[in-house]
């Protein structure tokens, strides 16, 4: 349904997304999985026409989307991170103007904004000011803005970020729901759960580009079941990074002051012989931790970071 | 033509849901021009100070005194009429006189002698800034007879012989020495520093009875009420901070995120500024039919329909544009804001929304016809003054409709930036 190819938008000399590639299928929940400032929303900016990629070019059904925008966007719903609404009308004339800017009316419209008020629980609250709502009621509003008029495609940039764990779980509810009746979804989250939970292929970020994309069980087991050890402490890392590659089934994947990221083979037991011989070896050992394969490891192993820093 | 009226009807309902920042800019023209008519009289006619004199002196000073409110020259503010003291005094309390001054017994003589004397002024309460502008007058006149007095107190002593009425004529070496008393005095008026000998002293009647109603004007009189003079040029103002409000929108959607979410839609950025200026137009046609619908109330002379009409609109077009110039311009609400106030505070000095273009300096009168409110007010002014019909005011309509349609051309190319900046954002 969407192939995006070769998108690339600078600011000056940053480089927010630079030459990202993919493509999803009708009917797929696709996540783009990355932490702040990898290039997600600038890329659902570009999906949803609000900004000119500056190479690339996105199909949609075939249709390219800086050809024919407002064909692509009525087939479209959009659900902002940060919620777009007019505060001093209710959730239904929010819903009733929002359906009616698509092109629906009369009874059309009412089943559809009946209907998505269902979806997002809001039927009881549905004539009451939007300004009167709690910021996950406004939330679940705002995801239901963008799937009133019943669009073939959803985009959903972090519809998650800030609420409270209901509302939270009210949102990825909605979401399934949404997917599960054959809408296609390209939803955007920092939160590896999230993305585990909810899409059927992900792709995840960093600096502007695609690091790895693949099923949940292909990215994991691109980690190879091999665990992700940090050690930290206040020895120099550059000086003791050789003597750890030396070491068998180690491999170093970052080296900061005071900070050594590695990736062991053996599920487990890798790590504990690596521990044993850190101990051994006398170094002065702040922390270690070990985590098992997992996004957050194939994460760690790509880019040497955590997702949260 | 469905997605504009769908775009306008939501703004509508948005607003009458948020009407309060309307309302009050709505009533502002109305407000203003209601306290400056009642500030003025009673807004049935150019207010003259009703000034009763009663002269119970008849010398020389007194006699100049009450000319001041009793000359053909005063007439064009003051209606004076010269009374004896009762008969003022009764003519106060029926309402029939703003102020009441009476000059006392004496008065030539004692401010010859340098004796003090006691002016007093009678305000009648019943009255606006009437009275005050009476007391005010008396107050300036006394310090003069009182300055005058001092300065000029010797040739005054060399003149008092020549008051008594015994047919001498002054020998010339009197008037030169006169004179020349009168030039040192003027020289040295900077030594005044005494107290005054000469005292307004100013009180409030009570009990008056209202000022008597005058008779109800007949249909085809000249439109001469202060309310409909102040009117025009307020209420031109007054509709540019209405479609302020109006084109003030697109930013604030630019700030809800909702500008960003329709273009996100199928809508073409161009749908969105034009359904923001319908919105902002119909806004200003609501001011008005408001505003219009109430000076018509008050208004007693017949006013082209069509010509009201066509004027109308063509502001309603120079406003919209004007507003859509200054928030194509601006790149934030509150720039926007603070430039479109400076702006229509600029025009409503320069275009005569605040004092009649007349009345301005020569080389400020110049730049009003660079301003829409210049040719809104003089266009309304003309309807309700002169009369005038379309063919009378057509250089106002055509002006005005030229700079609407030339600033709507700059406004939509500039917003146009602003809603892809919205869309970036």
């Amino acid at each position: 349904m969407f192939q995006v190819q070769g998108l690339v938008k600078s600011y000056g000399s940053l480089r927010a997304v630079d030459g990202v590639s993919f493509t999803v299928a009708k009917g797929e929940l696709y996540g783009l999985l990355g932490p702040n400032g990898a290039g997600k929303t600038t890329i659902m900016s570009m999906l949803s026409g609000l900004l000119a990629p500056d190479e690339g070019r996105i199909l949609f059904d075939g249709i390219d989307l800086a050809g024919e925008p407002l064909k692509v966007k009525a087939q479209l719903g959009v659900v902002p991170q940060e919620p777009a609404l007019y505060e001093n009308l209710s959730a239904r004339e929010n819903l009733s103007f929002w359906g009616g800017l698509y092109g629906l009316s009369g009874a059309q419209l009412k089943q559809a904004v009946d209907r998505v008020l269902e979806l997002v629980g809001l039927t009881d609250r549905a004539k009451d000011p939007v300004k009167q709502y709690s910021g996950g009621m406004k939330r679940r509003i705002n995801l239901a803005l963008g799937l009133v008029h019943g669009p073939r495609a959803v985009l959903m940039d972090e519809p998650t970020v800030g609420i409270d764990p209901q509302a939270r779980l009210n949102i990825l509810e909605a979401v399934k729901q949404v997917a599960a009746a054959g809408t296609t979804v390209i939803y955007t989250t920092h939160y590896l759960e999230e993305a585990e939970q909810l899409c059927d292929r992900i792709a995840i970020m960093d600096h502007g580009k695609i690091l790895a994309e693949g099923t949940l069980d292909e990215l994991k087991r691109r980690v190879g079941g091999r665990d992700v050890v940090t050690v930290r402490g206040s020895f120099d890392a550059a000086a003791v990074r050789p003597r750890f590659e030396a070491l068998p089934g180690v491999s170093v994947t970052s080296v900061e002051p005071g900070r050594l990221v590695l990736s062991v083979e053996g599920s487990g037991r890798g790590a504990v012989d690596l521990l044993s011989h850190v101990l051994a070896d006398g170094l002065s050992i702040d922390g270690i931790s070990i985590q098992p394969p997992s996004l957050n490891t194939l994460f760690l192993n790509l880019t040497g970071r955590e997702l949260r820093d | 033509m469905r997605i504009l009226v769908h775009l306008v009807a939501k703004d509508l309902l948005r607003k009458t849901r948020s009407p309060f920042g309307l309302i009050v800019v709505l009533c502002f023209p109305l407000i203003f021009a209601g306290m400056i008519a009642l500030a003025f009289g009673h807004g049935d006619s150019l207010p003259k100070v009703r000034m009763l004199v009663a002269n119970e002196d008849d010398g020389l000073l007194a006699n100049g005194v009450a000319s001041v409110f009793t000359s053909q020259q005063a007439s064009k503010y003051f209606d004076g009429k010269t009374v004896t003291a009762a008969q003022g005094r009764a003519l106060m309390e029926d309402g029939k006189g703003s102020a009441l001054l009476t000059i006392p017994k004496g008065f030539t003589k004692d401010v010859l002698d340098g004796k003090p004397v006691t002016l007093t002024l009678l305000r009648n309460p019943a009255e606006g800034i009437l009275p005050e502008i009476a007391e005010q007058t008396v107050g300036a006149l006394t310090d003069v007879l009182d300055g005058g007095r001092r300065v000029f107190d010797k040739p005054l002593a060399d003149l008092r012989p020549f008051f008594k009425d015994d047919g001498k004529a002054p020998a010339d070496s009197d008037i030169v020495a006169i004179s020349l008393a009168i030039k040192r005095g003027i020289e040295g008026m900077s030594d005044l520093v005494f107290p005054p000998v000469i005292v307004l002293e100013s009180e409030l009647l009570g009990n008056v009875k209202a000022a008597p109603q005058k008779e109800a004007k007949k249909k085809g009189d000249a439109p001469s009420s202060i309310f409909l003079l102040v009117l025009p040029g307020i209420a031109v103002y007054g509709l540019f901070l209405v479609a302020d409000q109006g084109m003030r929108d697109v930013m604030t959607e630019r700030t809800l995120g909702t500008l960003r979410r329709q273009l996100a839609g199928p809508i073409a950025p161009e749908s969105i500024i034009l359904g923001k200026a319908v919105y902002t137009a119909v806004l200003a046609v609501m001011a008005i039919v408001v505003i219009g619908g109430v000076g018509a109330a008050v208004l007693s002379a017949p006013v082209s329909l069509p010509a009201f009409l066509l004027l109308s609109l063509a502001l309603v077009l120079a406003v919209t544009g004007t507003t859509a110039v200054i928030y194509g311009v601006a790149r934030t609400e509150r720039q926007a804001s603070t430039m479109g106030n400076m702006i229509f505070l600029a025009m409503g000095f320069l275009g005569g929304g605040f004092i009649r273009v007349e009345g301005l300096p020569p080389a400020v009168r110049g730049f009003a016809p660079f301003t829409p409110l210049y040719w809104g007010t003089q266009g309304y002014r003309a309807l309700l003054e002169n009369g005038a019909g379309v063919a009378g005011i057509a250089q106002h309509i055509g002006v005005l409709a030229l700079m609407g349609i030339v600033f709507l051309g700059i406004g939509a190319v500039a917003l146009r930036r602003t809603a892809r900046r919205g869309a970036s954002a």
